[in-house]
């Protein structure tokens, strides 16, 4: 690295920030040129941030007010299509009033990036913490990556600018973060320089898909049945490009802020020798490290699996890392009803990623921590203690809901 | 090719531009009016342009994969984004021109609904594309029907009209209850910062809509037009009478057209007096064809009322102009 | 703490399973052979004019599928789904398939298809379509027999013979027949049916055709039953008055357009992006003539150049030439006849039936190369050959086009 260059990295500053505020100032570092808001509880404070930022001269982007969700996310694929970079987000029952616009969005490849502030879905309405929101996207094409931290938030962020518009890939991208404790909780964030983010993000160029008069392209006509399966097939091998534009993106921003952000697909906590995983996306994995730290204290060799990426979904490499293990405990923090096994949408990707394994772990469910519920440490505890007497009794469709009063 | 659009009339067919931006090829109906508003509304804004198109026949009949008949730019829009596609468009194109990543210049952003992106589904996302200060240009072709699924009643179907929703029966003769929307007063008076609004029938008066395209794009900020256009295929008529019975629809004077320019209104055509009976525009059309006196008489009693009772006449629905205390 | 499965009971281990895999090397010819395996079960096919025909399509195939319950068969109808919504004049198919098997086997056998393989019976509504339909874009100009079989038939309504209609159809490798029902192209709309008995007539037809789809007797007694008895004559004049004609192997036209080859996936722009039309130019994928029934002829000598033909023409097919006059595109004209009736000079523009053209040559090109030979073979055109229904509620007159020279001063 050169003197500038570690100058530049010095110059990264410090600040206490919710994840919502990490967000935005990735959004204000990649220079977006459009942003539609929309207000719903717990992704809101994003908006309300970069509005700041934009009302301070921080950067300068067109910001709509729209009247919906379904109208915000309209407004900003139209703007990507023209050749804006783009960003908006939602929560919950919104995200859901967006849905036209969200599955449009990923056939039509363009890669809006999106903040989903992980709530429960009404009814109830209900703020508190759930995946199914974002989770519903996940067979659209969207590219689907869960945050743990407001750091990893604002990493993310300027990531999924770099590997959503790149040429081999181009699709849209969710960031999904816990609401309320990752949302509005605050931490300290190291906030890149704008120099460095420059180096790292190229300029937003969608080639000859651009939509301009210099460029009278027609974009999604109507098909008929002699179309569709081959429009699909090619987003399904489009999809396949991605892992290794992942790979080289977070490499390229290792090296460039020179800082190490582990694999790009997942993180593993104490998982070298480990006999039994427990395993999840978002906060609760972090909750999950404290436990599993008490019990590897007491002679038990377990270990902790935080699944990042959901699209494209890390099949080989959880397999790998999966498969010696005795026993899997998949925390879902969503639901599924009437599926396979009633249990979590997690579980059985998990399940469908084991099955080739010559040794199958046996792996075991917990629903837990809906709504915003408090996923406790002792209850990990006892998810990680059931796991192994499933194990013990040869159980391999043991589901169960946390928590609940019963 | 001129920039701007500095707003002239064009007087005369001989001075409309031979040009086309909508071309052949496209699966519409023999005769079919929309394509009309297609063809004039592209002509009007020339090549340097954007055009948003809901889902409608609009969409499915024009622009069939993997093909199209757009000379201009298109992209398809979710039914009830109209204004949302507007917007979108035309803030990406100011976003990328204030940051010097694309050239400045004056490009039109035009979308395009039928009835329901027009004035049912798509309403809220029109109103607040309305309230902003974006150029764009949102254009209803109202053929008073949710046409593209088959001919469905929408907020913009007539009166009594027949429709696979509201078909006439052996017990209900009458399932279509519910009397047009005034989109365009309603948007007018939710929006006053909107320079231009408008009504105008595809082919009645002539050039009447290529005029009014051109206004609105010139007058700056976003704009409005709700035109009427004929559907050969929802309304059941012989498709060589479009033009025909958008004439009739201005000489009854059921679909008033007018303009509201900067907040004051103008009728661009003036119905003549007496005006046509409303009875001989209804009975060209196969979806009136269950019709008894009573049902033209009521119709006619309607328009009447919208003519003779109403302050603005044909415009906004209030009967006596002082508010009263 | 007791362990429970989702089942309530304890589950075993899954891998102890043992796999037979069955060796499939030498029964690949098992596969192949049950892939082509032909069964028994009858297609009819009618080609319509969208909208205007839409009732009548269906009125036709209903009967039949009633008729084969009649003789203790099954059967069912369906529409080609890709056709709706349904665009006036656009040519459309509906279909009825009919067998003796089981509804079950009939259904696994025939059903959930975009259209049948072929067709034993190939009806068509409105003898124009004999030039060739084109649906959809990208589908390319097809022949109308296109789904005719090995000894099936094609079955047009019309006031042509069967050789005049072979004209316009293509060539076969095998034997078929070619059979005409007297009778004009029945157009309605889509709130008004026009009845003037076509749908019956043609099913009297059809029994006599190929009385193993239906035979006369339960065609009438279902037409009498359901219809009402008055309506069983016009059954028996269908049967009575049609006209069948064997032809041959290589009887009929080489089909002059290119059918177009669909992509492979991989061979087109990813993100539903298409290539725009060129300034001056036209949507090269999708001519629109196979819509229309009948086209604009112009006397072009009789033109004041008031341009309202241009003006009003929702298909753009009308090219301004130097002297102020208009060429038409027949590739793309759809004969909606909006032209003729906004033309102020009377009889100058008329609509006249498609069937008595043979290209979609410019007419004005014919004009300049000699102004008397264009003028006379668009005199010559004309004649009361076909009929409209202006005002589909009944009330105004039907239109006769095209009134002949006699009629008009030069």
């Amino acid at each position: 690295m050169t003197l500038v260059e570690k100058k530049l990295v010095q110059k990264q500053r410090e600040d206490l920030l919710t994840g919502c505020e990490a967000v935005a100032h990735a959004v204000m570092l990649a220079d977006v040129d459009v942003i539609a808001a929309y207000p719903i509880r717990p992704y809101t404070e994003v908006m309300d941030a970069v509005s700041k930022l934009i009302a301070d001269g921080k950067f300068e982007a067109e910001y709509i007010i729209a009247e919906g969700e379904h109208s915000q996310f309209e407004i900003v694929k139209h703007a990507s299509a023209v050749g804006a970079r783009v960003f908006a987000g939602s929560s919950g029952t919104g995200w859901m009033y967006a849905m036209e616009a969200l599955a449009v969005t990923a056939s039509d490849r363009l890669p809006v990036v999106a903040l989903v502030g992980n709530r429960a879905l009404d009814d109830p309405g209900a703020f508190g913490v759930e995946h199914n929101d974002a989770l519903a996207v996940r067979d659209l094409g969207w590219l689907l990556v869960w945050a743990a931290t407001a750091q990893e938030a604002l990493d993310t962020t300027l990531l999924l600018y770099r590997i959503a518009e790149d040429p081999q890939v181009m699709f849209p991208a969710a960031l999904a973060m816990d609401g309320g404790f990752l949302t509005h909780s605050q931490h300290m964030v190291r906030i890149p320089s704008k120099e460095l983010v420059n180096k790292f993000l190229p300029p937003y160029s969608l080639g000859d898909r651009r939509l301009h008069p210099d460029n009278p392209i027609s974009i999604a006509p109507q098909a008929n049945e002699d179309w569709v399966i081959e429009i699909r097939k090619q987003n399904a091998e489009a999809t396949k490009q991605v892992p290794a534009v992942v790979n080289k993106a977070y490499k390229e921003f290792e090296e460039v802020f020179n800082r190490d952000l582990g694999n790009p697909w997942l993180e593993e906590y104490m998982m070298e020798d480990a006999d039994v995983t427990i395993l999840g996306m978002g906060t609760l994995a972090i909750t999950a490290k404290a436990a599993v730290k008490r019990l590897r204290k007491r002679g038990l060799k377990v270990g902790v699996v935080r699944p990042k990426w959901f699209r494209p979904f890390p099949t080989e490499l959880l397999k790998k890392i999966l498969s010696p293990v005795g026993a899997v405990a998949v925390v879902d923090r969503d639901f599924a009803y009437g599926s396979p096994f009633y249990s979590g949408v997690l579980y059985s990707e998990i399940r469908s990623t084991l099955y080739g394994s010559r040794n199958r772990p046996t792996i075991t469910n917990f629903i837990a921590g809906l709504g915003g519920r408090e996923i406790s440490i002792a209850e990990v505890i006892k998810m990680i203690e059931a796991t192994y007497k499933a194990k013990e009794e040869g159980v391999d469709d043991y589901v169960q809901w946390v928590g609940v009063r019963e | 090719m001129t920039d701007e659009i500095v707003f002239e009339k064009i007087r005369g067919i001989h001075n409309v531009l031979r040009e086309e931006f909508y071309s052949s090829g496209h699966r519409t109906c023999e005769g079919c009016e929309p394509a009309m508003v297609m063809r004039m509304f592209s002509k009007a804004a020339g090549p340097r342009t954007i055009a948003l198109g809901t889902t409608g026949c609009m969409y499915v009949a024009n622009t069939a994969y993997m093909t199209t008949p757009w000379v201009i730019p298109w992209m398809h829009a979710q039914l009830g984004a109209g204004g949302s596609s507007a917007l979108g468009t035309s803030a990406g194109l100011r976003a990328l021109m204030k940051k010097g990543k694309i050239p400045k210049e004056k490009i039109n952003t035009i979308a395009f609904c039928g009835d329901l992106g027009g004035a049912d589904m798509g309403l809220a996302a029109i109103s607040s594309a309305l309230q902003t200060d974006y150029d764009l240009l949102i254009i209803l072709y109202d053929n008073e029907s949710a046409a593209n699924t088959d001919i469905q009643a929408t907020g913009m179907t007539t009166w009594g009209a027949q429709t696979t929703f509201t078909p006439t029966g052996s017990v209900k003769r009458i399932m279509q209850n519910r009397w047009k929307k005034n989109v365009a007063p309603m948007l007018a008076a939710g929006h006053p910062n909107v320079k231009y609004i408008a009504t105008a029938i595809a082919s009645y008066p002539p050039l009447d809509l290529l005029n009014k395209v051109r206004k609105a794009l010139s007058v700056g900020g976003p704009t409005f037009i709700h035109t009427l256009a004929p559907c050969p295929k929802g309304w059941d008529y012989h498709p060589r009478y479009s033009d025909k019975l958008g004439e009739l629809a201005a000489r009854t004077g059921i679909f008033p057209v007018y303009e509201i320019e900067n907040g004051v209104a103008r009728l661009t055509y003036k119905p003549p007096t007496p005006r046509v009976p409303v009875r001989e525009y209804l009975e060209m059309q196969g979806r009136f064809a269950h019709f008894k006196d009573e049902d033209f008489q009521y119709v006619q009693s309607h328009v009447d009322a919208m003519w003779e009772d109403w302050e603005l006449p044909g415009i906004v629905p209030i009967k006596d102009g002082r508010i009263k205390s | 703490m007791r362990m429970k499965n989702s089942e309530g009971k304890k589950g075993g281990n899954v891998l102890n399973m043992e796999r037979k895999i069955v060796k499939l090397t030498s029964v690949s010819s098992v596969f192949r052979e049950a892939a082509s395996t032909e069964v028994d079960i009858k297609n009819i096919e009618v080609n319509y004019r969208g909208v205007f025909q839409k009732t009548l399509a269906r009125r036709i195939c209903k009967p039949i599928v009633y008729a084969a319950k009649e003789e203790g068969k099954t059967g069912f109808g369906y529409g080609r789904y890709s056709d709706a919504p349904e665009r006036d004049g656009v040519p459309c198919k509906y279909f009825a398939v009919v067998a003796d098997l089981t509804e079950e086997d009939l259904e696994a056998e025939a059903g959930g298809k975009v259209e049948p393989n072929d067709v034993d019976v190939s009806i068509v509504v409105d003898d124009t379509m004999t030039k060739g339909v084109e649906p959809w874009a990208y589908s390319g100009i097809r022949p109308i027999s296109e789904k005719v079989k090995t000894g099936g038939t094609l079955l047009v309504v019309s006031e042509r013979n069967p050789l005049e209609l072979l004209k316009n159809v293509e060539k076969k490798k095998f034997p078929y027949k070619i059979a005409v029902v007297p009778g004009m192209h029945s157009f309605s709309g889509l709130w008004v049916y026009k009845d003037d008995l076509t749908d019956v007539r043609v099913l009297g037809a059809l029994a006599r055709v190929d009385s193993d789809i239906v035979s006369l007797q339960s065609i009438k007694k279902v037409v009498g039953e359901q219809q009402g008895e008055e309506r069983v004559r016009a059954v028996e004049d269908g049967y009575n008055s049609v006209v069948i004609k064997s032809i041959a192997p290589g009887e009929g036209i080489v089909w002059p357009y290119k059918l177009p080859e669909l992509p492979k996936w991989h061979e087109f722009q990813e993100g539903i992006v298409v290539k725009p039309v060129k300034r001056g130019g036209r949507n090269e994928d999708y001519k629109r003539f196979t819509t229309r029934t009948m086209r604009p002829v112009i006397r072009f000598d009789k033109c004041i150049k008031c341009d309202r033909c241009w003006y009003t023409c929702p298909d753009e097919c009308f090219d301004p030439t130097p002297e102020g006059l208009f060429d038409v595109n027949y590739n793309y004209c759809v004969g909606c006849g909006r032209c003729a009736e906004v033309c102020p000079v009377p009889n100058t523009i008329v609509m006249i039936d498609e069937l008595k053209f043979d290209t979609n040559e410019s007419p004005y090109q014919k004009f300049k190369e000699s102004k008397d030979a264009y003028t006379n073979w668009a005199e010559e055109k004309k004649g009361k050959t076909r009929v409209n229904y202006p005002f589909v509620t009944g009330t105004g007159l039907s239109v006769e086009e095209a009134k002949t020279k006699s009629e008009e001063k030069r």
